[in-house]
């Protein structure tokens, strides 16, 4: 089922300013697409997700889920189900209570077997009975999605699902998440401030800043095609190499180019368009990073780590023309 | 001794002079006969023979039950609806927990007198108000009934502390479980008895506890001051048989019997609580 979001406002009043979390946002997720919404700390990501849940009222817009109006529909009779990002968990509660905790709420049919069901579903086996605070943070998430999972709601929502577990748990879990979803085949809504878990994860990528969509797309096109020089710097692993168009001689009306680190190379120092001083090395396992001052401006270069360059080393950087992108004054990305 | 240690001496001391020693004193005065003028005469077993075979202990006894019975579960439920109705935060909520708070820092002995004036049967303004109603009032002062009651009632309005605490439980409660129930399609009487109240569960059972053994001294102030044990012995509570017994009558030794009665009766009910409250609570 799919979730419309549209021209959705929000504003916090926080003494006497009033502070606007959610600027006229458009968001649609189609039937069965995970959608990560993306943003640094502050961008009303979470808002947004909240208002999808029905748990903050909007000032202003609408949201559909399935082609119904649910704006003004309380939480629970909106077909959702929302992983929290402190997992919510009822601490009172035996894990089999916290998934079916839902269920009996709605004086569902068939507990024990959808509880089971859902349990084995996400790894959850021998700690039905066991209360979260014997739990691991990694079995705690998966209690969290258990409970999402056994509603069969048709509509996911995800508040930093991961944000609290250990890098290589969130890896796994990150694939874990979406194998499920590719199983149940409900449209999620996946909120996230890490944007390699969301290029990672995503049908579909929507870069939030200061409450309104910078741009919103496939992962690909987000990386490939970032719409203005926030974005270009928000996604990928190492942000995009901003540098201003005098260096390399742009044409009229481009104020700044941008190149990624991994589309530039390290040549002699007159080889290149434009020469600099090699600041610092930093080693990443199967790459180096090489970070090339030029006129008090700085430049990434991803290397091979096997040639190294010594810090204070003249070098020059190529790249080729497609690789460029070009911004006018305000940011905005020029074809 | 370390300099931490030094800091509980003051209170050591009070322990030792307020509490242990008299707790010893009663002990021993309970197998004597004393009357506050003569030395102590150790007289056995006299006086616990006599504790089972008084008829007044019984019936104070009884009337103690009945009011820890009554006044504690009372005192906890209102404590609790309050503190629930209270915990958030909007206009006008500061103000009501004050008033909330504010019958509990009354004095004792101005809190009975207010009390005796209120249940006045002439001039009182609850009979008055409640003969106004036309529901009639029980004859508060002058019926046996009418008396318990008007001591429970007074009971039900001391509830400050109870009431921080259950306040203090009910706001440590995270308001994203709440959340999480609302989104799964929980009503919020459902979130009250599956969320609010397990987990302010441990609290409010420490309050009970607390009650019993507050309770079964405290009855002695509106007994004394309001309706002086009567009509008819219908209000004399244990506190107050043992003061008459011993400060009245100075039959120490006797009084000395029941205190250590009250003592072991209180720890048995405690004791017994607090193992229903571990079972159910599972703690």
């Amino acid at each position: 089922m799919s979730v419309v979001v549209s021209g959705a406002r929000k504003f916090f009043r926080a003494r006497r300013d009033q502070v606007v979390a959610l600027d006229g946002v458009d968001l649609s997720a189609p039937a069965g697409r995970l959608v990560v919404v993306v943003g640094p700390s502050g961008s009303g990501k979470t808002t947004l997700l909240r208002a999808i849940a029905g748990l903050d009222r909007l000032d202003d817009g609408r949201i559909e889920v399935d082609g119904r109006d649910v704006t003004a529909v309380p939480p629970g009779e909106r077909d959702v189900a929302m992983v929290f990002q402190e997992y919510a968990l009822y601490p009172h509660l035996s894990v089999f209570e916290n998934i079916a905790f839902g269920l009996r709420a709605r004086r569902a049919p068939d507990v024990d077997e959808l509880v089971a069901e859902a349990a084995a579903h996400v790894g959850l086996g021998g700690t039905l009975r066991r209360r979260p605070d014997q739990l691991s943070g990694g079995e705690r998430q998966r209690v969290a999605l258990a409970r999402a999972l056994v509603r069969k709601a048709a509509v996911f929502l995800m508040d930093e699902p991961l944000s609290n577990l250990d890098a290589e748990l969130r890896t796994q879990m990150r694939g874990e998440i979406r194998m499920l979803h590719e199983g149940t085949g409900a449209t999620t809504i996946y909120v996230t401030h890490d944007q390699v878990e969301a290029m990672a994860m995503a049908d579909h990528v929507v870069v939030l800043r200061a409450g309104r969509v910078e741009q919103s797309g496939p992962p690909e096109e987000i990386y490939s095609a970032p719409r203005n020089v926030f974005v270009a710097r928000f996604a990928g692993a190492a942000p995009m190499n901003i540098i201003s168009a005098d260096l390399v001689g742009a044409p009229d009306g481009v104020a700044s180019i941008g190149v990624r680190a991994e589309r530039a190379v390290l040549v002699e120092r007159d080889g290149g368009r434009f020469a600099g001083k090699v600041r610092r090395v930093e080693f990443a396992g199967a790459d180096a990073f090489v970070e090339v001052e030029v006129a008090s401006e700085s430049f990434l270069v991803r290397i091979d780590p096997s040639d190294v360059p010594g810090a204070g080393e003249e070098v020059g950087v190529a790249f080729a023309d497609r690789d460029i992108h070009s911004f006018d004054r305000s940011g905005a990305r020029l074809p | 001794m370390n300099r931490t240690g030094a800091f509980a001496w003051p209170y050591a001391a009070g322990l030792i002079a307020l509490v242990a020693l008299p707790s010893l004193a009663t002990a021993f005065l309970a197998f004597t006969e004393y009357s506050g003028i003569e030395a102590p005469r150790f007289t056995g077993l006299d006086n616990l023979r006599r504790l089972a075979s008084d008829a007044d202990l019984r019936y104070a006894l009884l009337n103690s039950a009945f009011y820890v019975a009554v006044a504690v579960p009372l005192r906890l439920v209102i404590a609790t609806g309050v503190a629930l109705l209270l915990h958030r935060r909007a206009r006008g909520v500061p103000a009501a927990r004050a008033v909330a708070y504010l019958p509990s820092v009354v004095p004792d002995a101005a809190y009975a007198l207010l009390w005796l004036w209120i249940l006045n049967p002439l001039y009182g303004p609850l009979p008055l108000l409640l003969d106004a109603l036309g529901t009639g009032s029980p004859r508060w002062l002058t019926s046996a009934w009418g008396a318990r009651s008007g001591v429970v009632l007074m009971a039900t309005f001391q509830i400050g502390e109870a009431f921080v605490i259950a306040l203090a439980a009910r706001r440590a409660v995270p308001d994203r479980l709440y959340e999480a129930a609302a989104v799964d399609g929980a009503s919020p009487f459902y979130a009250l008895r599956r969320i609010t109240l397990p987990l302010m569960a441990p609290v409010l059972a420490l309050l009970a506890l607390r009650d019993v053994v507050v309770s079964l001294q405290a009855s002695f102030v509106p007994a004394f001051l309001v309706t002086g044990g009567g009509p008819n012995y219908a209000t004399r509570f244990v506190p107050l048989y043992i003061y008459e017994q011993g400060f009245v009558y100075f039959r120490l030794g006797y009084a000395a019997a029941m205190s250590l009665l009250l003592f072991v009766l209180t720890a048995v009910i405690v004791y017994v609580q607090y193992r229903l409250a571990r079972r159910w609570l599972r703690l």
